[in-house]
């Protein structure tokens, strides 16, 4: 039954993109007409790419490249090596292989893109034991296709992220810190198998994306055993998921042109169980907060605002999920609605004066005589897990309508320095401070700092 | 034989004094009343309500091996304690059908108290078919100082449903301690080292060796969770090691200064008494007992724990087994500690046959009768119990007959051993 519900879900998705797909081709010539007009960049962009499938065979276009015709096919390459110190020592591991993918990316002309993406190593320390987001050694990050003829109507069918909380939605090599915002690993859903119709209008002026997943993405999935009396334990989802981003002070001036604020929402099937969403330290190593039970739909929000005049960036975001407790409580009462809120505020400064906006190669790299791009950054977060009645004595309890509340607030400092297009050196320290005196990571500590340094190789 | 029985109440006398010596000289005072006193009055079946998820118990039943915590509100006399968590108990007595139930009140808040306890035991009754065995036994050796938890029959009711009759047991602990060990001034006693022994094999009191690890696995630490092994541990492998070093002729004088003799012969007299075969000195050698090291002090006590097992058989050897373990094979050579045993098996005689009530019956007798009245109605509906209610008949006159017919036998083993059999106050 619950199959064929989400065979259902998924094939109305299917469908709802096909008359989208029909709406996109009746305004098609307008369409083809607006996007040349609004981005003369992007037209010089596709004359480039033109004259590159002249060319067949094999070249170096900032990675392997082979051209045949029409088709072009780029071999990915992504790894992260950490070196990381904590003060006092909370028993991690000093080294850390973080990260190894390789992949490949398809472009049949101008209408089809296909992108897969693979753990190259999986057994990484962290990855191995708590952290959810590593799926598991050698598993498949994307597997998709996307059909792009329009770019207001983009359609791409298989697994990938799940269009909800802007600093998931960047590839992990182009974060400005060594981790993500606990938020920003906690609350989006992350990948997921589903169908997604993206598009944009008034030179990227309003974007938006809508999707239909199988199941609540990486980091909604169940990770409690879940139990059920007699027939089988229900799962997670399908979910949606939409996000639509802005940049509404354009027409003001040129120079808030970079200002852009964006909504995101999602709503998602939770069956009965331990299912909420858990708390884990930056490392994402130890929990500070163990799921709760909840039953019902879990909903995110999720606002965002990000400016980058020049060489600065400021980025913002707050999201917050809300978790349905139907008859989660003692004696099978109803609970109010738990709740996971979250945000963070950054900054970022390219000392070396390089704009901030699409930065992705030094001016001088190491290699050709330069410095290469030097960054500073920091970053201050907070999240935290409560329920929403706040009524009588609270309890650590799973099943508390008065839910204890617990956070981490975390403090990042940080320097990025970018040798070349490929390879980045991070040093970030981390403050972390819990608020529970029993529910911390480790037993006695509530706050403490760490380092990481990070070698990045990005082709 | 006048003079031996002369020395022996000297003796009982000189180590009646040792073991209030102390007290009375720091004038150790004892609560006069507690908030569990209204749940322990074992005059009245009580009842116990946990209201918790439906689900929760389904998988508390099916998962009954593990210990993992559900929680649970508890209400008792109309008051209720939320957020308590309970998880399934016991060694052989876990059970899918009918549970054994640990209540951890503060499991999930600090300092949460339930009638000024932090924990209670649920006794699922599923190896006793009496259903009084622990709590007569207990009541026993409370009667003659013997530190045991109180004990009282519950009917439990799980979501409005009863669940069975049950045994609402005293949690050894801190609070537990301060009830026996009372209080000098501010200072509750409470603050010593305590252990409840772990079964893992049959052991009876060998040497284990200078390294701490086999006394930590027989030993775990319920206080003192902080201090270094050696502190906490050591002084266990001291007195294993010279209990099984010393000759009997230094026992008083050398491991006396570690062990409290008198106390811990009196303890083995009343497992003796109650025909209990699976305590100190079971049949797989040693089990259920705690170990408490009084506060500021080198000197350990054992606590009674878990007596499921009395009331074996009325012959129950008053020497049975005292070769098997080699603490008390020596201490039963000190003719001051084989005084100190079977005084204390005397002082259990007597507190067993004390005339109690108009019609003047044994305490031991009024009492199963007493208690298998009061739950004879909740035992025979009680849907969960592994046993049918003519075992529980049964059982009720099998233990008539013990406190009937055990006195003559103890007597006889007094006898026999040179002792007085005179009624003397417990």
């Amino acid at each position: 039954m619950r199959v064929c519900t989400r065979f259902a879900v998924l094939t109305l998705g299917a469908l709802l993109t096909v008359p989208t797909g029909a709406v996109a081709q009746a305004v098609s010539d307008q369409s083809k007409k607006d996007a040349s007009e609004q981005d003369q960049k992007q037209s010089a962009s596709e004359e480039a790419k033109k004259q590159d499938r002249r060319r067949n065979g094999f070249r170096w276009r900032n990675r392997p490249t082979f051209q045949f015709g029409d088709v072009r096919l780029d071999i990915r390459f992504k790894t992260q090596l950490d070196w990381r110190v904590f003060d006092p020592d909370i028993d991690e591991g000093l080294f850390d292989l973080r990260q190894m993918r390789g992949g490949l990316n398809a472009e049949i002309g101008n209408h089809f893109e296909m992108q897969a993406e693979h753990d190259l190593w999986g057994g990484g320390e962290i990855c191995g034991e708590a952290r959810d987001k590593c799926v598991g050694g050698g598993s498949w990050r994307d597997l998709f296709v996307r059909w792009r003829t329009y770019r207001q109507a983009e359609v791409t069918v298989g697994r990938f992220k799940v269009p909800f909380g802007r600093e998931e939605l960047i590839s992990f090599s182009d974060v400005d810190f060594a981790y993500r915002s606990l938020v920003s690993t906690t609350i989006p859903p992350a990948r997921d198998k589903g169908v997604m119709v993206n598009g944009r209008f008034l030179r990227r002026g309003l974007t938006y994306e809508v999707g239909v997943f199988d199941d609540d993405g990486d980091n909604g999935r169940l990770t409690e055993p879940q139990f059920a009396v007699g027939g089988d334990p229900e799962d997670v989802g399908p979910s949606f998921a939409a996000r639509v981003t802005a940049t509404p002070l354009r027409p003001l001036s040129e120079r808030l042109e970079t200002f852009r604020v964006g909504f995101a929402y999602g709503l998602a099937d939770i069956p009965e169980g331990l299912n909420s969403l858990r708390g884990q330290s930056v490392y994402g190593t130890n929990d500070f907060f163990e799921p709760v039970y909840v039953n019902g739909q879990r909903q995110r929000m999720g606002l965002e605002a990000t400016y980058t005049p020049g060489p600065f960036g400021l980025a913002a975001e707050w999201m917050q999920a809300r978790e349905e407790r139907t008859g989660q409580g003692l004696g099978d009462v109803d609970l109010s609605d738990f709740i996971t809120t979250g945000w963070y505020a950054s900054a970022t400064w390219l000392v070396t004066g390089e704009d901030k906006e699409d930065f992705n190669n030094p001016r001088n790299p190491i290699f050709e005589g330069g410095i290469g791009a030097v960054e500073v950054a920091a970053r201050y977060e907070k999240l935290q897990f409560e329920s929403e009645d706040k009524t009588g004595p609270a309890f650590r309890n799973p099943r508390a309508q008065h839910v204890l509340p617990n956070s981490d607030r975390v403090w990042t400092f940080g320097v990025n320095w970018f040798l070349d297009r490929w390879v980045r050196l991070t040093i970030n320290g981390i403050r972390e401070e819990f608020e529970d005196l029993r529910r911390l990571p480790v037993a006695g500590i509530t706050d403490y700092w760490s380092g990481v340094a990070r070698l990045q190789i990005v082709f | 034989m006048v003079a031996r029985s002369v020395r022996a109440v000297a003796v009982a006398f000189i180590v009646g004094l040792a073991s209030l010596g102390t007290s009375t000289l720091a004038q150790v005072q004892f609560p006069t009343s507690l908030p569990a006193d209204v749940l322990f009055n074992a005059t009245t079946l009580q009842r116990i309500d946990l209201r918790l998820n439906s689900l929760d118990w389904e998988k508390l039943k099916q998962n009954f091996q593990t210990n993992d915590f559900y929680p649970a509100d508890l209400v008792f006399n109309g008051e209720t304690t939320y957020n308590v968590g309970i998880r399934s108990r016991g060694l052989g007595s876990r059970s899918a059908t009918k549970p054994g139930i640990r209540v951890d009140i503060n499991r999930y808040t600090d300092d949460q108290k339930f009638l000024g306890m932090s924990a209670l035991v649920l006794d699922n009754l599923t190896q006793d078919p009496s259903t009084i065995h622990e709590t007569i036994a207990m009541k026993l050796f409370a009667k003659i100082g013997v530190p045991a938890p109180r004990e009282v029959h519950v009917r439990l009711y799980v979501n409005n449903q009863y669940a069975g009759l049950y045994v609402a047991v005293e949690e050894i602990n801190k609070q537990f301690l301060a009830r026996v060990y009372g209080s000098i001034g501010e200072d509750i006693q409470n603050d010593g080292g305590l252990f409840e022994f772990n079964y893992t094999d049959i052991w009876k009191f060998s040497y284990l060796g200078s390294d701490l690890d086999p006394y930590k696995t027989r030993f775990s630490r319920k206080t003192e969770e902080n201090k270094p092994d050696q502190d906490s541990f050591g002084p266990i492998e001291t007195i294993v090691r010279l209990a099984n070093d010393l000759p009997a002729a230094q026992y008083l004088s050398v491991l006396g200064e570690r062990l409290d003799f008198p106390a811990f012969m009196k303890y083995v007299a009343a497992q003796n008494y109650v025909a209990e075969n699976d305590g100190f000195l079971g049949y797989a050698g040693m089990n259920n007992f705690y170990l408490y090291r009084l506060e500021n002090t080198l000197k350990h006590q054992f606590i009674a724990w878990d007596e499921d097992n009395a009331f074996a058989f009325p012959d129950f050897s008053v020497t049975n087994r005292h070769d098997e373990n080699v603490l008390m094979t020596k201490a039963m050579q000190v003719q001051e500690l084989r005084d100190a045993y079977y005084n204390g098996l005397k002082a259990a005689m007597n507190a067993a046959t004390e005339p109690t009530g108009s019609d003047q019956l044994a305490w031991l007798e009024s009492e199963i009768r007493r208690q298998t009245d009061l739950v004879n109605d909740a035992i025979r509906d009680d849907p969960n119990k592994p046993y049918t209610f003519d075992e529980f008949q049964n059982a009720r006159v099998a233990m008539l007959i013990f406190s009937q017919q055990r006195p003559g036998f103890v007597s006889q083993g007094l006898s026999a051993a040179g002792y007085s059999t005179s009624r003397v106050r417990p």
